[in-house]
């Protein structure tokens, strides 16, 4: 669906706020030439007689892009599109450029100058929304059978819940009967036991349902696909690999434990860790004698320590229970909180179970029939006896099955072991319905009644999409398309994207072009501006609008000015902030939002420099602490480092082109960024833009489009504080000098093939046009003939004669 | 269409449109703090009290949630909606002695130091919710909410701690009139 761009320019005055500081009216005439279809000033377009105006224009002119030059599109942009939306104006058709913050408030100059700078950015924007292509949000079914893999037994809440409903799962468990189940649970569980009469209800319900397919667990060899339309691959004990096919997938992941170290502590038989305790109880093996629980192992965190009070005291109820004369006590450190109810307490003290906090500072310490412990109450050593010593277990590592299963899923494993969703600090309406579910306590200490709630929440979820889906309603807002004649299948994009958005293809298949599933792209853009082949786009924040809304700003601007970016959490935000806390700074820098500075494709970089620009300023995130995508600004710093090798390589300066870091709440520190690079540029004379250069600056922008450069850069993206490098590269210098050789070729090869652009030359006029020695060139020009980059047309005293295309 | 004045200037509106709203858009300016478009009105700061006649009494009402009526006419600073600013003005300033804005306003209506005892002296915020509402109406998620009630009322995360909701998006920053949010932002998202 292609139509032809009807722009809209609303100017705000915002009450003077605008209109007195920049002279609006001027600022008409300025963009007099650009192609809007209209443009109008109104007092506050944001106000109800300003969207009845505007609302009015669109009706009456066939409106299709909507730009409005007033503030922060942070705050204003969902009542303009709120506002809009019944006259048929996607959010993705309106533009607002921050005319208030980025201009009026901060800069001093007259209304005429500050008019010319403000006329630049609205001609950038309206230059981005003109190649804006409009799209349809595509509807998805969503059939099939949900997927519940892992094995845990929050998938079985869940599956129950499912089977309620109305609605099919597939359940991949290794237990397959309710007694299976139960014998299985204490390792994931210790001490739920005790529930096992509840658990029986709900496990004969799931065996017995007929929506229920319990099926055996098998390593899973791939996952791909979209909502709606997930495909499973499980490897069989054969070795075979079968697809199963779903709507949604629910991870149902517990976390195990293994059996304590309690080596050191000795005493044979009588000291055991909880597992083993628990095992003994149910054969009815416990020694007579006091017992007490010792809760250790803080290495292990609060969290495990509370885990493993909540198993002693259900254990420690089951013993008393069995065995009058254990009299069990707890002995739990005192830093963490003790995970009873009153109620529980209330048991506890009819059971006569005793709980005892030791101070964690003083370590307690193991005698034979005694322990001693140092109790924060009254700062006193006690003494403890015990017959029975049970130590906690200790969490354990995920078995190498979830593993190979966590590679294909936007889910990673924290430093404490603990398994987390990626989850993006974006907005709501930027993220897309969860499909993907991930349950159980792998993700978290949690006890088995939170867990099983999390399955149902999980259903409920799986039930919520195929609601949904009934009406229609779930559609698969598209973010990123991958041209799939393009693609080769490197697979670079799912390497590195952040959110699981960019699906892996499966194993063995070749070169499989690759597929984005919407519903869990965040639209960070780092895979779009790293694909070698250039073949993932982000729909409606293309390089291309970016190109375009740059090429746009530069003529406009002037020599001794400064392109800068700004990403719309961090750089935008401290930007937007300095308007409102009215300080002010150098008008030279004019200021491009993008999603993330991260979706900035290098070439747009090589892009500016070729349309004139003489220096680039990029201020995102802190990396790591605040990036709102994740790694997006430390793959942009990547980026900027290649330009900048570039930039050396042509003789020009390295710091024409500069990233900063600032965050979304420190306004003085972007303005004394802003400032500092102002100073430090004023000495930078504008780039000579003679014949050489010109030529040097098309190399360079030539060569960032070569998949090979593209490729390397692409793998070199990595976090600098990993210290772990692609390929062979061991360290950060050689990885670099890699790099930098990679980028020496490819910007001689670019050099050559613009020198023999418009005619054949032979080697000794390639390289005076050049200006370098012939013997540095002829390797080169040997290998792309090889290469069948360049062609021999024939002999010349000689030398060969080369040229451009195929013979 | 509703026709009606503002000042002796003769307006007129739709439906539903606040007298606030048609003052700014004829360059009619009324104070506010409380007010943002990007937001529903709220009525909480009260400062933007205008005055209107509707051929039987006269009135002193909240002109941001107060919808426009055929042939009322409004005052948007006679003496007596003078009085009830500067009231109100006196009554914010020491609700948040800090705030610029506020300092500014008190010049403008000639507020001194009350008899009322102040918050602290560099007391900032004035429970305007802007923040609150911002996030909720325009982010889309609860990060921050008011806790406590009455003369503890505040603005603060859920339990006081970093909230699992906050996308540290930073629009509570824009749209704060005094600057308070700054204070507060670092515990809100944590």
């Amino acid at each position: 669906m292609k139509n032809e761009a009807k722009i809209g320019v609303f100017l705000c005055e915002c009450g003077g706020k605008i209109s007195n500081r920049i002279s609006l009216p001027r600022v008409n005439e300025l963009l007099n030439y650009e192609p809007w279809a209209h443009l109008g000033i109104y007092p506050y377009p944001c106000l109800s007689p300003g969207l009845e105006a505007m609302k009015a224009k669109i009706r009456d002119k066939g409106l299709n892009r909507v730009l409005i030059g007033g503030c922060s599109p942070r705050a204003m942009k969902k009542k303009f599109t709120d506002a809009l939306a019944p006259l048929g104006i996607e959010p993705y058709q309106v533009e607002m450029i921050n005319l208030k913050d980025h201009v009026a408030a901060v800069h001093e100059g007259t209304p005429q100058d500050l008019a010319h700078k403000a006329a630049a950015l609205l001609a950038g924007g309206i230059a981005g929304l003109e190649l804006m292509e409009p799209y349809e949000p595509v509807s998805v079914p969503f059939q099939g059978p949900v997927l519940i893999s892992g094995g845990g037994i929050s998938g079985f809440a869940a599956a129950r819940e499912l089977a309620r409903k109305g609605m099919e799962s597939m359940l991949f468990t290794s237990a397959q009967t309710p007694d299976q189940v139960l014998a299985e649970l204490p390792r994931t569980f210790p001490g739920s036991r005790i529930f096992s009469g509840e658990l029986t209800e709900l496990l004969r319900e799931v065996f017995t349902s007929p929506l229920v397919k319990v099926l055996p667990d098998r390593p899973v060899e791939y996952v791909v696909g979209n909502v709606g339309d997930y495909r499973l691959g499980l490897r069989q004990p054969d070795g075979e690999v079968t697809e199963v096919t779903g709507s949604a997938v629910i991870l149902a992941l517990d976390r195990e434990f293994v059996p304590g170290d309690y080596d050191y502590i000795g005493g044979g038989e009588k000291v055991c860790d909880l597992l083993e305790l628990e095992e003994r109880l149910a054969q009815g093996d416990i020694e007579a004698g006091k017992v007490v629980f010792w809760v250790n192992s803080p290495e292990h965190g609060k969290a495990a320590q509370e885990f493993a009070t909540m198993a002693a005291w259900r254990n420690s109820l089951m013993l008393a229970q069995n065995y009058p004369e254990a009299k069990p006590t707890v002995l739990y450190p005192s830093n963490i909180p003790l995970p009873l109810t009153g109620g529980d307490l209330v048991e506890a003290r009819g059971a006569g179970i005793a709980f005892q906090s030791y101070a964690p500072e003083v370590h307690p310490v193991v005698q034979s029939g005694y322990m001693t412990y140092f109790s924060p109450r009254d700062h006193l050593e006690h003494e403890l006896q015990w017959d029975n010593l049970v130590v906690s277990m200790v969490p354990g590592e995920p078995v190498p099955k979830t593993q190979e299963l966590l590679r294909w899923l936007p889910v990673y494993r924290e430093s404490g072991g603990q398994l987390r969703k990626t989850q993006l600090k974006l907005k709501p309406e930027q993220l897309a319905d969860e499909t993907i579910f991930l349950t159980g306590s792998a993700s978290e200490f949690q006890d088995l009644n939170e867990v099983l709630q999390q399955g149902k929440k999980a259903a409920r979820g799986a039930l919520h999409l195929r609601e949904k889906a009934q009406k229609g309603a779930l559609v698969s807002p598209v973010v990123v398309t991958i041209d799939q004649e393009l693609c080769e299948g490197c697979g670079l994009c799912s390497e590195i994207c952040p959110c699981g958005g960019v699906q892996h293809h499966k194993p063995g298949s070749g070169a499989a072009p690759h597929q984005a599933d919407s519903h869990l792209c965040s639209g960070g853009g780092t895979c779009a501006a790293t694909c070698p082949y250039e073949a993932v786009k982000m729909l409606n924040n293309t390089a291309q609008q970016l190109e375009a809304r740059i090429k746009t700003v530069l003529s406009r601007m002037k020599e001794n000015e400064t392109l800068g970016f700004i990403c719309n959490w961090g750089g935008m935000g401290a930007a937007d902030l300095a308007g409102v806390k009215g300080l002010s700074y150098s008008r030279g820098v004019y200021l491009i939002p993008v999603n993330c500075l991260g979706s900035i494709d290098p070439t747009i970089f090589s892009m500016a420099f070729v349309n004139g620009a003489n220096r680039i300023l990029l201020a995102g995130c802190t990396p790591t602490a605040s990036c709102h995508y994740v790694y997006g600004v430390d793959h942009s710093w990547y980026r900027v480092n290649v330009m900048k090798k570039l930039l050396s390589l042509a003789g020009l300066e390295r710091r024409r082109i500069t990233m900063g870091y600032v965050d979304v709440n420190q306004p003085e520190a972007f303005v004394s960024m802003v400032e500092s690079h102002v100073d430090g540029m004023a000495q930078l004379p504008p780039i000579n833009r003679d014949e050489s250069t010109k030529t040097k600056l098309w190399a360079i922008h030539a060569t960032l489009h070569r998949p090979r450069v593209r490729w390397v850069l692409g793998t070199s993206l990595r976090r600098p504080t990993e210290k772990e490098f692609s390929g062979g590269q061991v360290n950060a210098v050689d990885a670099d000098e890699t790099m930098l050789d990679v980028l020496r070729e490819e910007y001689l090869a670019s050099r050559i093939l613009r020198s023999i652009h418009d005619r054949p030359l032979n080697p000794p006029q390639i390289a005076r046009d050049m200006n370098e020695a012939v013997k540095k060139i002829t390797p080169m020009l040997t290998d792309m003939a090889k290469e069948g980059r360049i062609t021999i047309r024939g002999w010349e005293g000689g030398y060969p004669v080369y040229a451009t295309g195929k013979a | 269409m509703i026709e009606f004045s503002i000042d002796g200037k003769e307006v007129s509106g739709q439906e539903g449109w606040t007298i606030l709203e048609v003052a700014k858009s004829h360059g009619i300016d009324i104070p506010t703090l409380c007010y943002h478009p990007a937001v529903e009105p709220y009525g909480g700061c009260r400062l933007c009290v205008v005055e209107v006649d509707d051929g039987c009494r006269s009135r002193v009402v909240v002109s941001c949630i107060y919808p426009i009526r055929q042939g009322i006419k409004v005052l948007t600073s006679s003496d007596r909606v003078d009085n009830v600013r500067r009231w109100i003005v006196q009554l914010l300033l020491d609700e948040g002695p800090g705030s610029v804005q506020l300092q500014q306003l008190a010049k403008t209506y000639g507020v001194k130091p009350s008899r009322f005892k102040a918050a602290g002296k560099g007391q900032l915020c004035l429970l305007c919710g802007l923040c609150v509402r911002v996030c909720d109406e325009v982010v889309g998620v609860q990060g921050l909410s008011f806790g406590n009630r009455g003369l503890r009322r505040e603005i603060t995360s859920p339990f006081h701690a970093a909230s699992k909701d906050c996308v540290s998006c930073g629009t509570c920053l824009y749209v704060c009139p005094t600057g308070a949010m700054e204070q507060l932002f670092d515990q809100v998202r944590g």
